[in-house]
């Protein structure tokens, strides 16, 4: 399902709404905070104060745990996630300057935005200051380049690097931040000269505390991932859809809009080896060998469609496991041919009319399929359906959706 | 009559909101939260509308001229950054925080202090261009999607900051 807008879910034109509203939240909780001042930011470097440590890392790990947790229910696919590639010295530089610019500025570029809005000019003039470091920094950009682009390692994971499990760091980040919660405690009520509670931490934080243990537990003994997810059809009703035979579309209507472009209201997709579909296809159909039918990009261009969906292959074998198994992980409106490519041309070229109707309808009938005959074996369908012969697509040549991009 | 400022939302509510505000953004969009790349849009626009032949043969600016149909400033980040300068005057003006002032530690002056934040922007200008995104933008985020590259800026921002701490004390603490 998530994330909706790289997914297409959304309307990518929402895009801009959407992130003034989570703007408005992120603003908000950032004031709410205490953000907006810079005496209760910079305590952080000298203990009177860990209100930045405290949201940061909860924030941190409520995100961390529930995109998690949304990936594992299916809500989320990681894959389709922004995550900020990694330029090993770049990062750690420009970290480096951006911790000495936050001791002396007492702010970073999304609290002083915070803070200038209500008025505090100290914030105002780290704005001004930003956006000239940004200028210089763009400047002398040729100076700066072999660094900023240099040790690129890609979009790497932390727990690829550290060769762990991602729960199990995700469990020993939660059980850091707690830590981390109780000692900054103990050092901020020394600093402050206050006397420290007797406990660990206070009685209130109890709940919150173990619910975040808890969940950091429940990721490590959840098995692999569920067998079904939400979107997947389950097998009963796969079944009734199966046995009632309605996936099923005649060779007659598919031959009628293939001569009738404008009237074409399904995608056609050819289940074959891509060796047969390069040989002879239907005019505008794709090809998704039935192998490849589960791939991402797959399941993507599908899912994509706004069109129905006609499978067909040789005879119907194939284009049916390519129903049944689309079906399944949650295509809807996706329809097979029926009997298949040697179905539709055995109606075409070996028709023989209904002696004992005559009718007007029938007599179109037979028309209709003389005709159909003569275009395809002339080639003319392919020359009416776009004017040029049909380019040929296969899966190579169809972008997938990209994934969310990203950067501050 | 001067109203006394209601007191900070608790830190672990601010943070469990915050971590929801950043999952919805992740949930929705696909990316984090940031707040530096909103900055760099108003420049690097200015840039462009002062000198358009500059800026577009330039090879840092002229990326951002190609995405949001030739303007840097339709962003996402940059509406993010709207809508989070509307959400933190709502909170600080019904929260009675809104007016101007200057926070500073006790032993300098107003100016000092100035001096100090515009060093410090400056500072941050150039580090989260390296950075590929400032605290919110590679550290926060980053953290959560687990990419190497938010542990990383975190380490190194905070890392860095309190090792400089104390040759800066003066400036924050008695």
């Amino acid at each position: 399902m998530g994330p909706l807008i790289p997914q297409g879910f959304v309307n990518p034109d929402l895009n801009l709404f959407f992130a003034f509203v989570i703007g408005l939240g992120f603003g908000y909780v950032l004031e709410q905070a205490g953000f907006s001042t810079s005496r209760k930011l910079a305590g952080v470097f000298y203990g009177y104060d860990f209100v930045v440590l405290r949201v940061f890392f909860t924030a941190a790990i409520t995100a961390a745990l529930g995109l998690l947790i949304f990936s594992y229910i299916g809500w989320v696919d990681y894959s389709m996630i922004y995550i900020n590639p990694t330029f090993l010295w770049s990062a750690i530089v420009g970290g480096a300057i951006m911790g000495v610019g936050f001791i002396l500025g007492g702010f970073c570029p999304g609290t002083s935005l915070v803070a200038a809005v209500i008025g505090k000019i100290d914030a105002m003039l780290f704005i001004v200051g930003m956006m000239g470091g940004i200028f210089v920094f763009g400047q002398f950009y040729d100076t700066f380049e072999p660094l900023y682009n240099g040790s690129a390692l890609g979009g790497i994971f932390v727990y690829d690097s550290l060769g762990m499990s991602r729960d199990w760091f995700v469990f020993f980040l939660v059980v850091i931040a707690l830590l981390a919660f109780i000692i900054t405690r103990k050092i901020e009520d020394k600093v402050n000269g206050l006397k420290s509670e007797a406990g660990l931490f206070h009685p209130s934080y109890t709940a919150p505390f173990a619910l975040m243990f808890g969940l950091a537990i429940l990721i490590l003994i959840l098995p692999e991932s569920p067998k079904a997810k939400w979107y997947e059809t389950n097998a009963q009703t796969l079944l009734e859809e199966a046995s009632s035979g309605k996936q099923y579309i005649d060779a007659e209507e598919v031959t009628y809009k293939l001569l009738h472009p404008r009237e074409m209201d399904f995608m056609l997709v050819d289940v074959r080896p891509q060796a047969d579909f390069l040989r002879f296809s239907l005019p505008g159909s794709v090809n998704i060998p039935l192998e490849k039918i589960l791939d991402k990009s797959s399941k993507n261009l599908l899912a994509d469609a706004d069109n129905r969906i006609v499978f067909y292959s040789f005879g119907s074998t194939a284009a049916d496991q390519a129903w049944l198994l689309t079906r399944r992980s949650g295509i809807e409106n996706s329809m097979v041919l029926k009997d298949g490519l040697n179905g539709l041309f055995a109606g075409v070229f070996e028709y023989e009319s209904d002696s004992l109707v005559n009718n007007e309808m029938s007599q179109f009938r037979d028309r209709f399929f003389v005709k159909a005959g003569e275009i395809f074996e002339q080639g003319g369908a392919i020359i009416k359906t776009s004017g040029k012969p049909s380019p040929v697509r296969t899966l190579v040549d169809i972008k997938p959706p990209v994934a969310g991009k990203g950067g501050c | 009559m001067e109203q006394k400022p209601k007191p900070y939302m608790n830190p672990y509510l601010a943070g469990f909101l915050l971590g929801l505000v950043l999952l919805a953004a992740i949930f929705i969009t696909g990316r984090g939260l940031g707040a530096s790349g909103a900055v760099k849009s108003v420049v690097i626009e200015t840039i462009g509308s002062i000198s358009p032949k500059y800026a577009n043969n330039h090879p840092f600016y002229a990326s951002f001229f190609a995405e949001g149909d030739g303007r840097p400033m339709k962003n996402w980040l940059v509406y993010l950054t709207l809508g989070m300068l509307g959400g933190a005057f709502f909170s600080g003006f019904m929260s009675g925080r809104a007016g101007f002032s200057v926070d500073k530690g006790p032993r300098i002056s107003n100016y000092v202090r100035l001096g100090f934040a515009v060093a410090g922007g400056f500072l941050f200008g150039i580090g989260s261009q390296f950075g590929r995104g400032c605290t919110s933008g590679a550290a926060l985020s980053g953290m959560a999607n687990l990419s190497a590259a938010g542990f990383i800026t975190m380490m190194a921002i905070f890392g860095t900051g309190y090792v400089v701490a104390y040759f800066f004390r003066k400036l924050w603490i008695q």
